[in-house]
């Protein structure tokens, strides 16, 4: 320990004695002591201390000149008091280009630098307060998205265990009515049946195919089915009876089939009706599979470690950028529109790409469009920390190539705050 | 772009058509063979043989500087006017018009710098079978022989050159259309000779004489056929240069079995290599060269032009040649040369030498030398089709900060712009561009805005609108304005061939014209052959309107003119102080004067590489020195190895340009890993601590002609090593150059020419002995590169962000020593980007190392300009250790100079002479 003092103080006395060495660090000061001869940093060789900073490159590590341009290896410090410190390249030393805010690498130049430190320091400082406030509501808003986020995560997954729980009665239901109308055929074969069907109002004047069905099932139109919805439909599927139930009857009202539903139950196995019947359920049937494996690709996609990507999952975001609109659905796809109306699309979800500390910080959307040239049109977004959700900024570097700012809270990452304004006040 | 407007939509159909039309090939189809080409067919069908022509020896008019006789074609009874003069510098020009054409022929005009300065010709003797006469001091005549009638230059016992030894001369007389025209009345006497009868027929039975089609186009050829040709006989010659702009060898191949060379300045779509085709630019002068002589042919034509070579060695093997030195072979080599024409006149430039530097001499003497560029015109430019927005150029900008890469300028294609309006910027992407060009000037950068010549045809165009109101655009032969497609949809081809035109152009370049501009905006020209979508061989229907002039006349002139105007525009905006920078794509004879060329729209592939350095170097043969290629290649996206292999080869090139296709990914240096932007910032690197030497030559050229980068024989001309070489080449006669352009090498072998010459590699400082072929291994950070013993090449060493931040910077010396220990070089210092140096305001030094003192002496005592820059060092390679060096400084003060010594390379640096630049010191080593 104290030897250590006694370091320091000759070499406090060293600094004191010593004429100011341009353009280098305090912590380099210490190789700078003024004596006979100096030791080129890198221990190549020695040469009189007249030749340091003297305009001529003598050590192959460029440590004799930290303060011209002379070594092309060589570094120059500007001390940037009020602002930051750094290092930049000897050959921007007397270039007159103002590099340094303090102006300290232009001392022997036409150019006329202005210390511009303090204006700086203070802007960064001003910045950095914002970032820093922003980062503070971002995670805040981060950590609620995250809750919401948890939230919907138990939300689909018990939306996808109903849902498995309506498949599996539905299947139940299927083999039910198969067997049902192997005897209605067999019934058949003995007494013939009326031409008039029964009830098939639930898919009367619907397309028959699965998209149909589908369209019909989600009520709300907002491209997939909840539980709700589903049982709301199939309900009618589940009633044995027929008794019109309250859905039935606003299916009724909405397709228009007055009066069918109220006659009474057939007693008499029909064929045709069974026949029906049969085909609603397995419509119905594959409708909520195709829900469920919909679903569970959804889940599939990894939205962070606190799901808290998830919420994006529905949402589409607009820029307009010149003559286009881009619009960016996370986890769906991204369209280019021409205000001719012309739709592209730009890549559809591929994969996470960010670096491997942020792994987040970078989507992937591929195979869009195909290009005149090969290829085909694709998009990088890279997620910034931002306290509202938006799309910031498009570019087309190269041709078919797009790159995306998408900022959000769920982007903001605790650990910059740490790395806060390192300025030698 | 993604997907394209409604007005963009033809064109990009279009393009997209021609691009789909190959896999990456040129279209052969979208362009004429000779047989397509209907002179080219008739001429070429007329067999070597008597020629019909004999000379009038009665009609012969000797004056003081000219020679003029009529030369009669017996079988149809047309006479021609020859017009023979000898010229100062020791050349000869030999004119062929008609005697009497029914209207006038087109003569160039604006190629020649001057009406060249003649020099008395004497009659030596004469009698019924030619003339003799002397062509000044030297032992050299001119024989013109009457029946059939040839001219052979001779000096002593030895023909330097024959005219229509092989009896090709022809000359498509004008003549009344028979089959719709009455027959002239009155001097056309001979109309009614039973000669022309058999011209009746056999024009009956030829096609193409006054209609032809090609594809779809037809060509109207209101004034008939119009050819001409003659040929030329080298005795002694094996190899002939020159003719660009071919991409091909640097030695021209004999044309026996194919197609001739073509010049006529076409936008060729993925041009293919080592074929006659045209491209887009044409300069008409071959150099003929064998070991004791050079010569030249300028044949001063800008109509569409095919050249056919044949060699009686051509066909013989290695042995069949050995065997007839051997056994002393009767038969002298020799190449016969063919020019034909389309139109226009017969006027030959024959370039006497005897040394090649005497025909670039000869040559510049009549279309002058290169333009003297701005020096950050030296340094790296950077392209792309296209920077997108301002943004885009400041993030480009600041990535070369960041990575620590020189660059001077940043280029904007043609997206810059309003929809293809050149002159404008879109209001979107380029808001505020004197703000961007205000930030690129507080870094010492500059950029290049692209403005072609096509003219939008758009009523709430400014540009347009005065054009069409001055009626300067060019005409359809019905009179209107013509009209084409291009990048912008339907455009108009401005009348370039006009004076008046012309300088209403360059006023457009005015600051209060063209708006947003600023003193570091240039500009690049492009599609000026002029590029025509939709037109024959896309470019302009011949029988488009000049004025007097059909385009058929002017064609390869376009380009030239464009540039001209484009380049006075940008000398009128800085009131006559400021050099300009503009680049052209075409080309012709003379278009040195106003900037640089670049090789088009080459591709990301090795061969294009390769062919880079023949291209360039068969340019400045030709007085255009300053060439590039596009470095990565414009279309298709090169590999990291060819990118990297492509910038060390362009930083050894007059231009260095990086450029790139906008359907390719982005290729700024930094984009392939750490590893390869380190080599790639090492060679822009070695390029700038150069541009001293690079900017002394372009003085030299400039003073001189002389070509920047040039073939090996150029300074070795006796050495037949060298005659074919074009895998390597010289900068100026100190550096020798052998760039890697295989994919994969491990080595490359390089041939050092010069018995008792030493070169030393600019690397690692090795010796090594000339006249040998050296196996040089390589890695992907080698370039070899060589420096001649016996010189002393100026270096910076303190590279910076623009060339312009390192005008204080001091010199290096890099004195390489030969075998008698002398070395030379010069040092050349002006401001760099005035005309200032007109004015004599520049420091030109001799330096001289002899008898172990080194000095710099002054070239131009009548000179002056003051420099901050001083001597830093000086390295002497292949020195050997003194004992004490002493600087000796102009006021005769003397102090010792520190030294390193490097015994194993026999290196010896000198420290800090310290000395200014512009004075006079000596060194003295004891």
């Amino acid at each position: 320990m104290h030897f250590h003092m006694i370091i320091v103080a000759v070499f406090w006395f060293g600094f004191v004695d010593s004429r100011k060495i341009r353009g280098i660090s305090s912590s380099y000061k210490r190789f700078f002591r003024e004596r006979k001869s100096f030791l080129c940093i890198d221990g190549s060789k020695i040469i009189p201390f007249e030749q340091v900073n003297d305009d001529y490159c003598d050590c192959e590590d460029g440590s004799d000149e930290p303060g011209t341009s002379a070594c092309p290896q060589g570094r120059f410090y500007c001390t940037n008091l009020g602002f930051r410190p750094h290092y930049i390249p000897s050959s921007r030393v007397n270039d007159g280009i103002c590099d340094c805010c303090d102006a300290s690498d232009e001392y022997n130049s036409h150019a006329h630098c202005q210390n511009a430190c303090w204006n700086l320091g203070q802007r960064e400082r001003a910045y950095v307060e914002g970032q820093m406030r922003t980062l503070d509501e971002g995670l805040q808003l981060k950590q609620q998205l995250i809750e919401e986020g948890v939230l919907l995560w138990r939300e689909k997954q018990a939306q996808l265990r109903e849902l498995q729980q309506v498949a599996e009665d539905l299947q139940t239901k299927l083999e039910e009515r198969r067997s049902r109308k192997q005897e209605a055929d067999r019934l058949k074969e003995q007494t013939p049946r009326p031409p008039e069907a029964g009830d098939g109002r639930l898919f009367r004047g619907q397309n028959s195919t699965v998209t149909g069905t589908f369209k019909l099932l989600d009520s709300n139109k907002d491209g997939s089915i909840t539980v709700d919805e589903v049982q709301a439909k199939v309900a009618l599927v589940h009633d044995e009876e027929r008794v019109l139930s309250e859905d039935e009857a606003v299916i009724k009202d909405t397709h228009g089939a007055p009066g069918v539903g109220e006659d009474p139950p057939l007693k008499v196995a029909d064929r045709e009706w069974e026949a029906t019947n049969l085909k609603k359920v397995e419509e119905a049937y594959d409708t909520v599979n195709m829900e469920i494996s919909d679903l569970r690709e959804k889940l599939a996609i990894d939205y962070g470690p606190d799901w808290e990507f998830l919420f994006l999952n529905s949402q589409c975001y607009k820029l307009k950028v010149y003559e286009y609109t881009y619009t960016l659905c996370p986890f769906n796809q991204v369209t280019q529109q021409s205000t001719a109306g012309t739709e592209v699309s730009l890549g559809r979800w591929g994969m996470w790409e960010g670096p491997p500390k942020n792994q987040y910080g970078r989507m992937v959307y591929e195979n869009g469009e195909p290009c005149w040239q090969g290829g085909s049109r694709s998009t990088t977004v890279t997620l910034t920390c931002g306290t509202e959700t938006a799309l910031r900024s498009v570019k087309e570097p190269s041709k078919c190539q797009y790159i995306m700012d998408f900022q959000t809270p769920v982007a903001c990452q605790p650990v910059l705050k740490q790395r806060g304004i390192h300025s030698e006040l | 772009m993604a997907t394209f407007t409604g007005s963009m939509a033809p064109v990009l159909v279009l393009w997209l058509a021609m691009s789909l039309s190959g896999t990456w090939a040129v279209d052969k189809g979208n362009f004429k063979t000779c047989d397509q080409s209907a002179f080219c067919k008739r001429q070429r069908a007329l067999k070597p043989g008597d020629s019909p022509y004999r000379a009038l020896l009665e009609t012969m008019e000797l004056t003081n500087t000219r020679l003029t006789l009529q030369l009669i074609n017996d079988n149809n009874k047309v006479r021609l006017l020859l017009e023979l003069y000898r010229l100062q510098g020791n050349m000869t020009r030999v004119k062929i018009n008609e005697l009497k054409p029914l209207k006038p022929r087109f003569e160039v005009p604006d190629v020649l710098i001057t009406e060249p300065s003649t020099e008395p010709l004497s009659l030596l003797s004469q009698d019924e079978n030619g003339v003799v006469l002397s062509l000044g001091t030297e032992s050299q005549r001119v024989i013109i022989s009457a029946r059939p009638f040839r001219l052979d230059i001779m000096e002593g016992p030895e023909v330097l050159m024959s005219l229509n030894s092989r009896g090709l001369l022809a000359f498509e007389h004008l003549r009344m259309r028979k089959d719709t025209q009455a027959e002239p009345e009155g001097e056309k006497k001979e109309e009614a000779d039973p000669a022309n009868q058999a011209e009746k027929e056999e024009e009956e039975k030829v096609d193409g004489m006054w209609e032809e089609t090609f594809k779809s186009h037809s060509d109207s050829k209101p004034n008939g056929p119009s050819a001409i040709s003659l040929d030329f006989s080298l005795p002694g010659v094996e190899h002939v240069y020159g003719i660009p702009e071919h991409a091909d060898t640097l030695r021209l191949k004999t044309t026996d079995n194919g197609d001739p060379y073509r010049l006529y300045n076409l936008d060729v779509f993925q041009y293919e290599l080592y074929n006659p085709m045209a491209l887009y630019g044409a300069v008409p002068v071959m150099l003929a060269h064998k070991a004791q002589r050079t010569t030249g042919i300028f044949w001063l034509n800008a109509a569409e032009t095919w050249v056919d070579i044949s060699s009686n060695t051509a066909g013989k093997t290695v042995f069949g040649k050995m065997l007839d030195y051997v056994q002393g072979s009767s038969e002298t080599p020799q190449t016969d040369v063919r020019w034909i024409s389309e139109s226009g006149i017969i006027d030959v430039f024959i370039m006497l030498g005897p040394t090649p530097k005497d025909v670039f001499s000869q040559y510049a003497s009549l279309t002058g030398t290169q333009s003297f560029p701005p020096l950050a015109a030296v340094g790296y430019h950077q392209c792309r089709w296209n920077y997108n927005d301002q943004e885009d150029v400041a993030s480009v900008d600041a990535g070369f900060d960041e990575h620590d890469i020189p660059y001077d300028y940043i280029w904007l294609d043609i997206e810059h712009t309003d929809g293809k309006r050149y002159f404008t910027w879109d209001s979107h992407k380029f808001a505020s561009p004197k703000e961007m060009l205000q930030a690129l000037e507080d870094k010492k950068r500059k950029m290049v805005a692209i403005v072609d010549p096509h003219i939008k045809v758009d009523s709430n165009y400014k540009i347009h609108n005065e054009i069409r109101n001055k009626g300067f655009y060019i005409k359809n032969k019905d009179g209107g304005d013509y009209e084409g497609w291009c990048w912008p949809g339907s455009a108009g081809y401005p009348d370039f061939t006009r004076p008046d035109m012309r300088a209403w152009w360059a006023s457009m370049f005015a600051y209060d014209q063209y708006e947003g501009t600023a003193e570091n905006l240039y500009t690049w020209n492009d599609m000026n052959e002029p590029s025509v979508f939709n037109g024959p061989e896309v470019t302009m229907h011949k029988d488009a309107v000049h004025g007097a002039w059909e385009h058929r006349d002017v064609h390869n002139l376009y380009g030239l003119y464009v540039q001209m105007a484009t380049a006075e525009g940008q000398i009128q905006r800085s009131g006559g102080v400021e050099r300009p920078f503009v680049l052209t794509r075409a080309f012709f004879a003379g278009s040195q004067r106003y900037g640089a060329v670049w090789t088009g729209d080459n591709a990301a592939e090795w061969d294009h590489l390769k062919v880079s350095i023949p291209m360039c170097l068969s340019l400045g043969l030709v007085g255009i020195s300053f060439c590039g290629a596009d470095v990565g290649g414009f279309f298709k996206s090169p590999s990291t190895e060819l990118l990297v292999r492509w910038y060390q080869t362009g930083a050894y090139q007059p231009f260095f340009r990086a450029h790139a296709h906008l359907d390719t990914p982005r290729r700024e240096p930094w984009l392939f890993g750490p590893e390869n932007t380190a080599l790639i910032r090492d060679v822009v690197r070695q390029r700038y601590t150069l541009l001293p030497y690079w900017y002394q030559q372009f003085y030299h050229a400039y003073r001189t002609g002389e070509p920047i980068m040039r073939p090996l024989w150029v300074e070795y001309p006796q050495d037949p090593a060298t005659f074919a070489l074009d895998d390597e080449f010289l900068i100026g006669k100190d550096l020798l150059v052998h760039p890697v352009t295989e994919e994969g090498a491990r080595g490359v072998t390089a041939y050092l020419p010069g018995k008792d010459q030493v070169w030393f590699d600019v690397h690692t400082f090795q010796k090594h002995n000339g006249a040998q072929s050296l196996y040089i291994p390589v890695t992907m950070s080698s370039i070899p590169v060589f420096q001649r013993g016996g010189s002393i090449i100026p270096r910076k060493m303190r590279v910076r962000r623009s060339s312009s931040c390192m005008t204080h910077d001091p010199y290096t010396l890099y004195v390489a020593l030969n075998l008698q220990r002398t070395a030379e070089g010069e040092l050349y210092i002006d401001d760099g980007h005035t005309f200032n140096y007109e004015k004599k305001e520049f420091i030109h030094r001799r330096l001289s190392f002899a008898k172990n003192m080194l000095s710099s002496v002054n070239l131009a005592t009548d000179a002056e300009f003051s420099t901050g820059s001083w001597i830093e060092r000086i390295v002497i390679l292949g020195a050997s250790k003194p004992s004490k060096v002493t600087l000796k400084t102009a006021d005769g003060q003397e102090s010792q100079l520190e030294f390193d010594f490097d015994a194993s390379m026999s290196v010896l640096t000198l420290r800090k002479p310290g000395v200014n630049a512009g004075l006079d010191w000596n060194v003295m080593l004891q």
